[in-house]
């Protein structure tokens, strides 16, 4: 496999070196350009998250919502954006200044890490790593350490008591979300990201989500337990802004903020480009990646999004329907109802392989 | 054997008890039109902004000069004195010189309302008094000598 990386290498690799430039001058340049073109994609995506949240919220509560900026609100969030950069950056005197100023950094790079390795359909990805899935578990468990230093280097007692939860949320819901992905590995026997995008095909029989009964219900606790990784409304115990203000961002201001609500709308995006390209065949269209023209993976990437899109308006809905829950729930509902029912798919899936011959339940009536 | 009844009683209740909830979200976001009155640009074809408020509702007072007799029963009832009036009486007529209402401290109370005999003064539906300066508010109903009415004339109530 190779990838958006590799192929601009290719690329540029004869021209440059010709003028004498280091291997690894082009290597760094190589991944640099696709490296910044998913930054600056997944800010967008955050960004109009940010709008649709609004929106969406504002038609749920028969409110009209962002209207004044351009047609329809549609610039709200640059504007947003804009302002929150002239805002005053206010440290509190007593903070931990160092850990106070890498806190938002490193949420907000964990979440881009996590966006390296999402196949954008085609062979649009910045690196295929052939261990992709374990990449972003681990990547998005630095989220934890950057909301345990905000919380910490704010010196308040909310942001303190956010920054724990976050860390007992985002440590025990890792677990749900890793074994339900693991179901897909042991169909796909692959971590790479793209492989199991193109083990799957482009019609819903032909994806893992209806492979077997189990990897239907690991979807489903890979979602709620994605929200739950992310600090979303049931689960947003971090920042419960009825209890703890803002938790961990309380101290937060200007820029520093939003970078906090940037990695949220984005984690919001990945974790459901990552069910997608999982769960529902990604932006496979039944033609080879890297064999195709640029017109046909341009498809794919329509594809990608029209499937991730409304995984995120389902987040969204789901903020705006259900009310928080008590923490005991929470870790009730993660340690007595996802990690055994998660097991359950893994071990039951496994079985399944085992008895079928590697087969789905609709590949298997496609062979009778 | 109980437990175990409960414990997938309880997956079953958070599933359908979660559906329940998105589908009236679902209606809201889909049909429901919303219910914001969008206030300076956008109140519907042909009203105005005193269209849009309630029924008795208290905005600036409007005084009917044809009614008013001048008996300043509403500067009396005033509260924080924010109504002025001067009659003057020449060649046997009463004459309005001054009906000041200074909009600015008036409470809305509605006391000098309540007290006219004549229903001159009542409360209209104008509540835009945005300006940039406050002697702005002060509105002047009458502005040269005005003969009041006769209170036989005016049918009251």
């Amino acid at each position: 496999m190779y990838s958006a990386a590799d192929q601009i290498y290719k690329n540029i690799e004869p021209a440059l070196s010709g003028y004498g430039v280091p291997d690894m001058v082009i290597t760094l340049l190589a991944y640099a350009v696709p490296c910044g073109a998913v930054i600056g994609i997944v800010s967008m995506i955050a960004g109009m998250l940010t709008y649709l949240e609004r929106k969406i919220s504002a038609d749920i509560q028969n409110r009209v919502g962002p209207n004044r900026v351009g047609p329809w609100g549609l610039l709200q969030f640059p504007v947003d954006g804009v302002k929150l950069l002239l805002k005053e950056d206010i440290i509190p005197d007593a903070a931990d200044k160092k850990l106070f100023k890498l806190a938002p950094y490193l949420v907000y790079s964990s979440t881009v890490l996590a966006s390296l390795v999402i196949p954008f359909g085609g062979s649009f990805v910045v690196a295929d790593l052939n261990i992709g899935l374990i990449f972003i578990i681990v990547v998005s468990s630095l989220l934890v350490v950057g909301f345990l230093m905000s919380g910490w280097a704010s010196n308040n007692k909310w942001a303190l008591l956010g920054g724990i939860r976050s860390a007992a949320q985002i440590i025990s819901y890792e677990i749900p979300t890793a074994l339900s992905l693991l179901t897909v590995v042991l169909i796909a026997g692959t971590f790479s990201l793209q492989e199991i995008v193109m083990a799957q095909g482009p019609w819903p029989w032909q994806w893992f989500l209806f492979h077997n009964p189990f990897t239907v219900v690991a979807f489903i606790i890979f979602f709620i337990s994605g929200l739950a990784e992310m600090n979303r409304t049931p689960f947003d115990f971090p920042e419960a802004e009825s209890e703890l203000v803002s938790g961990y961002n309380v101290e937060y201001s200007g820029m520093r903020f939003a970078l906090f609500f940037a990695a949220e709308f984005s984690s919001i995006f990945i974790t459901a480009a990552l069910a997608a390209a999982v769960f529902l065949g990604g932006g496979n269209i039944g033609r080879d990646p890297y064999a195709s023209g640029l017109g046909w993976q341009l498809v794919m990437v329509a594809v990608f999004f029209a499937k991730a899109a409304p995984l995120c308006l389902l987040t969204i809905w789901v903020r705006w329907t259900l009310p928080r829950l008590r923490i005991d729930q929470m870790m009730a509902m993660c340690w007595k109802y996802f990690v055994p029912i998660s097991f359950a798919c893994l071990v039951l899936t496994a079985a399944w392989m085992l008895l079928f011959d590697g087969n789905g339940i609709f590949w298997r009536m496609a062979k009778l | 054997m109980n437990a175990v009844a409960e414990y997938f009683r309880n997956i079953a209740d958070a599933v359908t008890t979660t559906i329940a909830g998105m589908k009236i979200t679902l209606r809201y976001w889909v049909k429901e039109p919303s219910i914001t009155v969008e206030y300076p640009d956008r109140l519907g074809p042909g009203k105005t902004a005193a269209d849009v408020v309630a029924d008795r509702f208290r905005g600036f007072l409007r005084l009917d000069l044809d009614k008013c007799i001048g008996c300043m029963q509403c500067m009396r009832a005033c509260p924080i004195n924010c109504i002025r009036i001067t009659v003057e009486k020449t060649a046997e007529i009463r004459m309005l010189t001054r009906f000041d209402v200074n909009q600015a401290k008036c409470m809305y109370c509605g006391l000098c309302v309540e007290e006219c005999p004549s229903n001159a003064l009542v409360f209209s539906k104008r509540f835009e008094g945005a300006c940039f300066n406050m002697q702005e508010l002060c509105v002047r109903h009458v502005t040269g000598p005005v003969p009041v009415a006769k209170l036989a004339a005016v049918s009251t109530k």
